[in-house]
């Protein structure tokens, strides 16, 4: 048993603080404020090996553990969510899929230039009418002429507009429920693709968010990833690692919010002492550097599982459940110690308290979650 | 092919040191360690000439065998190998000794024509082992340089140096030593893969007794305390009443010449 | 073993050591001594206090200062000085570092208080450590003891224009495999911030250029020069190298220094830590220059600096 990180593991650390210190930080809130998507650091994180951490350096990866993956995404969202998920989207949702079920061909096409950072990618699996319920998809995908065609349209769909491919899921049979389900590899600019509408969003307001439309969207026959009917154990196992990515995403939004409250509670005077002098104020951060702690060993956990090619869907479930909480506890805490001057926008923990509600829902709800737990449980 | 020397200091991070009001003892608790920022300039400086000019860079320190973390720290910013000149009793080290060890580590074991240092250490800023370690090794030196050049074939290199009274531009034949200013370049943020490609990099151990007679310390640290730092800390609001209170205040210190009250 | 030696790039620096060796030699019952590039400054060295003025040989055509070290080390030797302070200027600092190891002595860098230890010859020298966050009190224990001294940290010494003195040429070569190609000098833009008695520096809070304008107005008003943190200088570029104020950079002590957007990061305030009274403005309650500064207005620059232009304007009638 060991809790120390290795040497790789802290340069990394250090590598990415450093990193958001110079040029997340300082546009951290513009990002949200505007909102705008951080396509400029998108690039930066590309020239530092960032954009396909956990895959082999013949497919242009990093060639390292998930651990490290973790770590950077953990790093990036204590500085700015909206990059941390970013970049766990294009990972863990849309170049995972294609590394563990794409043809060499498919890999050569697509992970190379995903994991370079030649290209964004994104992952449409819901719908209007088919959230946590996947099975109920309606985008149908029919070979005709020797060519998928998919229609339908997909909502919620981040990166959808700056990627340069987007994994698609659509029914092949829709007899067989959650078994007729397929995943498709969507180029950007195939015909009868449209990108709908942009969300205004609550939180993570950098990050574009929009619905995929397909109106007899054609691509080629060689575009399915995997099997035929493959495509909700595509899904699964995608949110499986993602969920780890979220988990990280929402420790490091609670530990910001942690760093600013221990910041602001021995700066704020009143009563002629600083508030950290306060009982009240101590517990709180007490109580908020355990649960951030906690969360980080649950989540660290399930990325080491990962590595290790253990089962990690429980575990990864657990982290996100009590990493996605947390953030929300912690934020809400982080404000209360701010008081008035916490609700106030331009403040971080103001931007924090939205951004980490966020995790709580996607790549699995709250709900999802303590099913998956009890069901590996109660089997 | 140039052989570059690049040394640097594995230092505690100031930031993490606190004091205590009371006493002005430090507190070092957990406090984390770093290569010092000046000679992250003078290793990316090295880098830099190893790119431009295909040089061959070794990333040289002294330190307790405790720091052996930093060698991969360092090699990940670009270096070829890094050589650890350790023993338990390099702690707290005065200049004239870190030079010393450093003139006697590299001396007939590293091949070099030039050595980079940066300008101060962020604990110690004594400014002085880049200096000395160049007239220990008998080479001339240049300090404060904030630009390099090499011309190819030929034996030396140009430096520009930012002095208080403006630049002077030196030609020093090489091997010599320059001592560089942070404004020389940005250091790099390493990328992924050379964090992990720094594993696979060369590290020579020395040891003390490699190394010969090391003269001194000549400086003897008798007390090291928190700066002292008196000050009143009243605060104003930012209103037309604060600001009035506020240059009232500065009248009664009596700092501003043409006081009519 | 005695003697104190002075050694300073230029006449200014020389006459500001001059004060505190003279009290070192009175004490130590010891004669001192100063070198001199140009043997028509002996008479003014010896009118500030020196007993000795050692005139160097004139450098060749293309000769760095810092070939002195040989002919200092020669000296040294010869004459075996038991102090020896050097002007922390960048060149000096170099020469200082050289010597010490051609002598196989201690040097104190960047000395900013000198001290006999009680009734004996040894030195207790101050210096700044960890950024300016620590004070270190060093003793050198082979000879001479050694230090650079910062520009500023002493008052020039007293003349006395009666004082008499010895002039001795020295006549050891000066070398150096060094060579100078060119140099420039800096242009100077206003005056020198080391010597003004009311600074207003600038930091990041102060977000644009633009607001560079008020800046200058509110320096107009109070009479002062304008100075400014690192990144300001080097990053930004709004203003030249030598006004940016810290460790690395100018050390200042105005009667009143006023930091605009100044977050107060320990390397800045080493450099302004002896002013009389600090003064800050800063839109983050939370900066650290607010524990260094006596007076403090939380606000934001746009606003808080044109009150304080006009109030100011108002008073001190400009």
């Amino acid at each position: 048993m060991n809790f120390q990180l290795t040497e790789e593991h802290q340069l990394i650390r250090a590598g990415v603080r450093e990193f958001c210190g110079k040029f997340v930080d300082p546009v951290a809130n513009e990002i949200d404020q505007e909102p705008r998507f951080p396509s400029e650091i998108v690039k930066k994180l590309a020239e530092q090996d960032w954009l396909g951490i956990p895959y082999p350096a013949q497919y242009g990866g990093a060639g390292s553990d998930y651990l490290s993956y973790i770590i950077v995404v953990e790093e990036l969202s204590r500085s700015c969510a909206t990059t941390g998920f970013t970049l766990e989207c294009h990972t863990s949702l849309a170049s995972y899929p294609i590394f563990k079920f794409g043809t060499e061909e498919q890999k050569q096409k697509y992970l190379v230039p995903l994991c370079k950072g030649d290209m964004l990618g994104a992952f449409a699996l819901t719908e209007a009418g088919a959230g946590t319920d996947a099975g109920a998809a309606t985008t149908v995908a029919v070979l005709d002429d020797g060519e998928w065609a998919l229609n339908g349209s997909k909502i919620f769909i981040s990166n959808a507009p700056v990627a340069g491919m987007t994994i698609v899921f659509a029914m092949t049979d829709k007899t067989k429920g959650t078994k007729g389900l397929s995943a498709f590899i969507v180029p950007a600019g195939s015909p009868g693709l449209k990108i709908g509408r942009h969300l205004n969003k609550m939180g993570i307001r950098g990050s574009l968010t929009a619905e995929v439309l397909l109106q007899d969207c054609r691509i080629p026959k060689d575009s399915l990833l995997g099997q035929e009917g493959q495509g909700f154990r595509i899904a699964m196992m995608t949110l499986d690692g993602g969920r780890i990515g979220i988990a990280a995403q929402a420790v490091g939004i609670a530990q910001a919010a942690l760093d600013e409250s221990i910041r602001y509670a021995k700066e704020r005077v009143q009563f002629g002492k600083p508030i950290a002098s306060l009982q009240a104020i101590q517990w709180m951060i007490a109580d908020m550097a355990t649960e951030v702690e906690a969360s980080r060993f649950l989540t660290y956990h399930a990325a080491w599982c990962c590595d290790q090619d253990l089962s990690y869907s429980k575990e990864a479930a657990m982290a996100k459940l009590f990493a996605s909480e947390t953030a929300s506890r912690q934020t809400n805490r982080a404000i209360q110690i701010h008081g008035g001057i916490g609700y106030i926008k331009e403040q971080k923990v103001e931007r924090l308290y939205r951004d980490a509600k966020i995790t709580e829902i996607y790549e699995g709800t709250s709900e999802v979650m303590r099913m998956l737990i009890a069901g590996s449980l109660l089997r | 092919m140039l052989n570059i020397i690049t040394c640097f200091k594995w230092v505690i991070d100031e930031a993490d040191i606190k004091a205590d009001a009371a006493t002005r003892k430090l507190l070092f608790g957990r406090a984390g360690y770093k290569i010092s920022a000046y000679d992250r300039h003078a290793i990316e400086e090295a880098v830099r000439f190893q790119e431009q000019h295909g040089a061959s860079v070794a990333a040289v320190t002294v330190a307790p065998p405790s720091a052996k973390k930093c060698l991969k720290d360092a090699l990940s910013r670009g270096p070829d190998s890094a050589c650890f000149v350790n023993d338990p009793s390099f702690l707290d080290l005065d200049p004239s000794q870190t030079s010393s060890i450093l003139a006697a580590a590299v001396r007939g074991r590293i091949k070099f024509d030039l050595i980079i240092c940066g300008e101060g250490s962020d604990d110690l800023y004594a400014q002085q082992v880049g200096p000395a370690l160049a007239e220990r090794l008998g080479i001339p030196c240049a300090t404060c340089v904030s630009k390099l050049t090499y011309a190819e074939d030929e034996k030396h290199i140009i430096a520009e140096r930012r002095l208080d009274d403006g630049m002077e531009t030196v030609l020093v034949p090489l091997p010599a030593l320059v001592s560089v200013l942070p404004g020389i370049n940005t250091p790099r943020i390493p990328t992924l893969k050379e964090v992990l490609g720094a594993a696979k990099k060369e590290i020579f151990n020395v040891a003390l007794e490699e190394l010969g007679d090391i003269p001194g310390p000549y400086l003897k640290t008798v007390e090291v305390v928190a700066a002292a730092m008196d000050r009143r800390g009243i605060r104003f609001s930012a209103d037309e009443e604060g600001v009035r209170s506020a240059v009232n205040a500065l009248f009664k210190e009596g700092v501003l010449s043409q006081g009519v009250l | 073993m005695d003697g104190i030696w002075i050694f300073a790039e230029r006449q200014e620096q020389t006459l500001e050591l001059l004060n505190p060796g003279r009290s070192l030699a009175d004490m130590m019952g010891v004669k001192l001594a100063a070198f001199a590039a140009d043997g028509g400054l002996a008479p003014e060295y010896i009118a500030h206090g020196a007993d000795e003025v050692f005139v160097l040989p004139p450098l060749l055509p293309g000769q760095p200062l810092e070939s002195y070290v040989a002919v200092l080390a020669d000296e040294a030797r010869k004459r075996t000085p038991g102090v020896f302070l050097i002007g922390a200027t960048p060149r000096g600092k170099e020469i200082a570092a050289r010597l010490a190891a051609r002598l196989n002595t201690g040097l104190c860098s960047g000395c900013t208080g000198l001290h006999l230890r009680d009734g004996s010859n040894v030195l207790e020298m101050e210096r700044l450590m960890f950024g300016g966050k620590a004070v270190q009190k060093v003793l050198c224990s082979a000879r001479p003891q050694m230090a650079t001294v910062l520009p500023g940290t002493f008052e020039p010494a007293v003349c006395l224009p009666d004082r008499k003195g010895v002039v001795v040429e020295v006549h050891s070569a000066s070398s150096s495999e060094v060579r100078i190609v060119s140099r420039s000098a800096r242009h100077r833009e206003g005056a020198d911030v080391t010597e003004a008695k009311i600074i207003v520096c600038v930091g990041r809070g102060v977000e644009s250029e633009e607001h560079m304008e008020r800046v200058r107005e509110l320096a107009r008003v109070v009479g002062g020069e304008i100075a400014c943190t690192r990144p300001i200088a080097e990053e930004c570029q709004w203003l030249p190298e030598e006004v940016y104020l810290g460790i690395s950079g100018k050390r200042v002590k105005p009667d009143l220094y006023i930091g605009l957007g100044v977050s107060g990061q320990i390397q800045h305030v080493a450099g302004i830590r002896e002013s009389k009274v600090i003064f800050a403005v800063n839109r983050d309650e939370n900066a650290p220059i607010f524990d260094a500064a006596d007076y403090g207005i939380v606000g934001d620059m746009c606003r808080v600096v044109p009150l304080l232009i006009d109030e100011l304007g108002r008073l001190l009638k400009v």
